[in-house]
């Protein structure tokens, strides 16, 4: 299965709503199937410009970045999931690639 | 008919003649003595200089990287002319802004005020 990055905004709220929010995002992903690796906190920051989301304006927001490994198939319903969620500001699947860093870049052509 | 067979015969026996006498100059050693040209490469080579982001991976998270190659009046992204960096890390940096814009990681219109302070790569002057 190939390997995807959730790059969640969620609202800034306490720390029990958060959790429960993150707890409710990744058990939406197992439930769809998907294998959930790695879960990491970038922090509560100013958002870089004023968001608007399910009628309310965001200026700040706790970043979260979710590793998981799932079926292409499973993606739209999950990004429509996520947009519905109110408590979701911003969400965004990216594909991670598994290739490693070209040594040959950069340099004058020979 | 005749002159070719001769011609021809002249031929064979001047070079049967040369092969005995002038050894020196084309037996194999005389070419392996100590005098023979040694193969070493141009001292004039330069060594290949690669761009500033030549063993950097570039990610959309590292706003602090990103942020060093755009304008910290308006935002906007620099030309290659101005950063040095080779066309793929240019690409790279230009793709990663963009989706940091998007995803709501990096400022558009600004730099952000943390990281003003960071060195210059870029050879642009302001009229600060």
């Amino acid at each position: 299965m190939p390997r995807y990055e959730l790059a969640l905004i969620l609202k800034a709220m306490q720390r029990p709503e958060t959790a429960a929010a993150l707890r409710r995002t990744v058990e939406t992903l197992m439930e769809r199937g998907a294998v959930v690796r790695d879960l990491e906190n970038l922090g509560q920051r100013l958002l870089p410009y004023k968001m608007t989301k399910h009628n309310q304006r965001h200026s700040t927001g706790a970043y979260f970045l979710v590793d998981f490994y799932a079926a292409p198939s499973i993606l739209d319903g999950l990004l429509d999931h996520l947009h519905r969620d109110v408590d979701v500001v911003r969400p965004a699947v990216l594909r991670k690639d598994e290739r490693a860093p070209d040594s040959s870049c950069c340099g004058p052509p020979p | 008919m005749l002159c070719v067979r001769g011609l021809q015969r002249l031929k064979a026996a001047l070079y049967l003649h040369r092969s005995s006498t002038h050894r020196s100059l084309t037996s194999a050693a005389a070419l392996q003595k100590d005098d023979a040209p040694m193969k070493a490469e141009t001292p004039s080579k330069e060594p290949r200089r690669g761009c500033v982001l030549c063993s950097v991976t570039v990610d959309f998270k590292n706003v602090q990287l990103l942020s060093q190659f755009i304008s910290p009046h308006t935002g906007r992204i620099y030309g290659r002319h101005i950063t040095g960096l080779c066309g793929r890390k240019q690409k790279e940096i230009s793709k990663a802004i963009k989706k940091a814009h998007s995803l709501g990681f990096m400022p558009v219109t600004h730099k952000h005020p943390q990281f003003m302070t960071d060195p210059r790569i870029c050879g642009i002057k302001h009229l600060d």
